[in-house]
């Protein structure tokens, strides 16, 4: 069985459309806030990642540093997104969704009852930025009891020879780093951002996406051609911030970017890349 | 899993995958240039003739005469710098030169680190920029002071506790954006491998000197070794050499702040969970819900929520023993050896003290014990200023 997430993607690859991604800290302005940002999205947003709010997130920047700093002041933690899970789930919402989280969170909750749980709410994917492939045996093996929940493999513009050997069994859709750092950032990606992601485009049997420094469909025009879609983080939390969490902002957010990135008059999803033709 | 990377369970390599590569290449480099006799000896050069090394094994005879046992103090407070940081700074420095780095970045708690850091910067024209946490920016001004005259710039880090732990958050988002030119000094034995083994490796003339040293006064290896442990870089160097020494008890002394039954300790191995931080899984002070909790300690260099992986590791296979001593216990033992023998020692080396002195008890006329006094106390002036007002201490 595929992941919802696998699902997902290949019925937009079929139709030839780019995703969309989102990154939302989960209880930021609270629980119900969160739901409510999650299901306005609905229809526009192809995969959220819900960030399990960590007190040392040392692969984030300074807006989702707070975020998570202030998520957990209001409460938030692991279980009551599971708890946010289920009853999103049980409502009927098929919409794909990952956990982006660090490892501690995991070890901490213990890894065979955090897979169990993340089974029972359908929890679709997770995204462990301190987790690199050399250390992610256990985690994969505690999620493969199930055919739920899938782990994303990340890359970033010096993995150079690491690429093959991450994509190798790689699930779901592949994410691409486009600096050097942490998440957030003025769009100044890394110099060679378009070899590195023509080249993990080379090796990559699954969707491309590509993440960190991104606020508008525009800001990825130059990379239109080899991506397969675009995650936005701390800019959707600073425009939710802003907006007080009114999830009619979301929504008008996603809708646009979705239609946007749509319009990039790129190659359509998912054909290979052809590199060393027509140029 | 990458074997050689782990201590058991512990140890490991958690990090972003934009830092694989990294540590990889400074693995390479760090193996070839601990095999390469020049770089060897220019690293036992600069020991000598810039930090003074070897430092005197002194038997301390006031105390030794008190508690009827032989009390030794390896003094690494003589060091250039003040402390035992400067040896894993310069062989850090020397492998960064080696792979033709530029920048230096370093953590810092109580500053000591940071000094010796920005000290190997100015000798050898390294641009050099220190995290500290803002709490600990004001606890350590002096430190402050001496790093911004060495030519570093001290970066105030302002998150979660304004301590170590996110000092080293700061300094490791800063590297994962600067890798390609910049090498990141760890000072504690912490982080991902191969960090806690190059600590190890660097800290490790401490244990080297120390037990050849006490053969040539003793004609025999010492009953116990004992060190303070915070991310636990003057244990790991005063441990290693006696690690395979089964005969010779091994005691870490960690900060139990107010009391391990409270909630303002630094006690890691007394109370934490295994955990995952700054790149390696060893025992962490965390919450229910997996967040690291603050650790409290009277010593910026203590003050620290996890520890060292092959720390954990000799707890857990029985080799060492780690126990945890209070402030108050530590201060006591302070201003005892400061009326002893006339020696002030840092507040860290002081826990480590507090627990000789205890053992002490156990131990007869002929056994003896090294203490590693892995700093001065010139730069806690203030706090214990601060503690003898606050208790009425000297009253």
């Amino acid at each position: 069985m595929r992941s919802r997430i696998e699902e997902h993607l290949s019925k937009l690859q079929k139709k030839g459309e780019k995703a969309f991604i989102t990154y939302y800290t989960a209880g930021l302005g609270g629980m119900e806030a969160t739901r409510q940002i999650i299901e306005a999205q609905k229809g526009y947003t192809d995969v959220i990642e819900l960030g399990i709010p960590f007190s040392d997130p040392i692969a984030d920047g300074s807006v989702i540093q707070q975020a998570s700093y202030e998520a957990i002041q209001q409460g938030s933690s692991l279980r009551k997104t599971f708890e946010l899970m289920k009853d999103i789930r049980d409502s009927g919402s098929q919409q794909p969704i990952l956990f982006m989280m660090y490892y501690n969170t995991i070890v901490n909750y213990g890894i065979e009852a955090f897979a169990k749980k993340c089974d029972e709410c359908g929890v679709d994917g997770l995204i462990v930025p301190d987790l690199p492939l050399e250390e992610q045996e256990e985690l994969q093996g505690a999620i493969d009891k199930y055919d739920t929940t899938i782990l994303i493999q990340l890359v970033s513009p010096i993995s150079a020879d690491r690429i093959p050997v991450i994509l190798e069994n790689a699930k779901g859709f592949v994410y691409c780093v486009s600096s050097m750092g942490v998440t957030g950032g003025k769009g100044t990606f890394h110099s060679k951002v378009i070899d590195y992601l023509s080249d993990v485009k080379k090796h990559s049997k699954i969707p491309v996406m590509m993440g960190f420094g991104i606020r508008e469909a525009k800001d990825v025009e130059p990379m239109k051609d080899i991506i397969d879609g675009a995650i936005v983080g701390s800019h959707f939390i600073n425009l939710m911030r802003e907006g007080n969490y009114n999830p009619d902002i979301a929504r008008e957010y996603v809708s646009k970017f979705k239609r946007e990135i749509q319009l990039t008059g790129g190659r359509s999803f998912c054909q290979p890349l052809k590199r060393n033709e027509d140029n | 899993m990458n074997e050689k990377a782990y201590y058991g369970q512990f140890g490991g390599q958690y990090v972003a995958e934009t830092l694989m590569n990294v540590l990889n290449e400074i693995d390479e480099e760090f193996e070839k240039a601990i095999r390469d006799e020049e770089f060897i000896r220019e690293y036992n050069y600069y020991l000598k003739e810039y930090v003074g090394r070897e430092t005197p094994l002194y038997l301390a005879e006031n105390l030794s005469k008190k508690y009827g046992t032989k009390i030794y103090l390896k003094r690494e407070d003589l060091n250039h710098t003040g402390a035992h940081k400067i040896n894993n700074v310069l062989g850090q420095i020397l492998l960064a030169k080696r792979m033709g780095k530029t920048k230096i970045i370093a953590e810092t708690g109580a500053g000591q680190h940071g000094v010796a850091t920005a000290t190997g910067c100015a000798l050898f024209n390294m641009e050099c920029t220190v995290f500290m946490g803002s709490e600990d920016v004001k606890r350590q001004a002096l430190n402050v002071m001496r790093m911004e005259m060495l030519g570093a710039k001290v970066v105030s880090v302002e998150s979660g506790s304004n301590t170590l732990k996110d000092a080293t958050n700061e300094a490791i988002r800063t590297w994962a954006k600067t890798a390609e030119d910049t090498f990141y000094i760890i000072g504690s034995a912490i982080g991902p491998y191969p960090y806690p083994k190059m600590v190890k490796e660097f800290q490790s003339c401490i244990s080297r000197e120390a037990k050849k040293q006490h053969f040539e006064k003793e004609g025999r290896l010492p009953d116990v070794v004992m060190a303070c442990v915070g991310g636990g870089s003057n244990s790991i160097g005063m441990f290693a050499d006696f690690i395979d020494e089964k005969d010779v008890k091994l005691i870490g002394v960690e900060a139990a702040g107010k009391g391990i039954d409270t909630n303002e300790h630094a006690a890691s191995m007394a109370r934490g969970h295994i955990g995952v931080l700054h790149g390696t899984k060893s025992y962490l002070l965390s919450d229910e819900d997996g967040n690291v909790q603050l650790a409290h300690s009277i010593s910026a260099g203590l003050d620290y929520p996890g520890v060292g992986p092959e720390h954990a590791f000799l707890r857990d296979s029985g080799r060492a023993e780690y126990v945890p001593i209070t402030d108050a216990e530590a201060m006591d033992a302070l201003m005892e050896l400061t009326r002893e023998e006339g020696i002030i020692p840092a507040i860290e080396s002081a826990h480590a003290m507090a627990y000789a002195i205890k053992y002490a008890k156990e131990m007869t006329e002929n056994q003896s014990m090294i203490i590693c006094l892995s700093g001065r106390g010139d730069k806690d002036v203030n706090t214990i200023s601060d503690y003898i007002a606050g208790k009425g201490y000297l009253n």
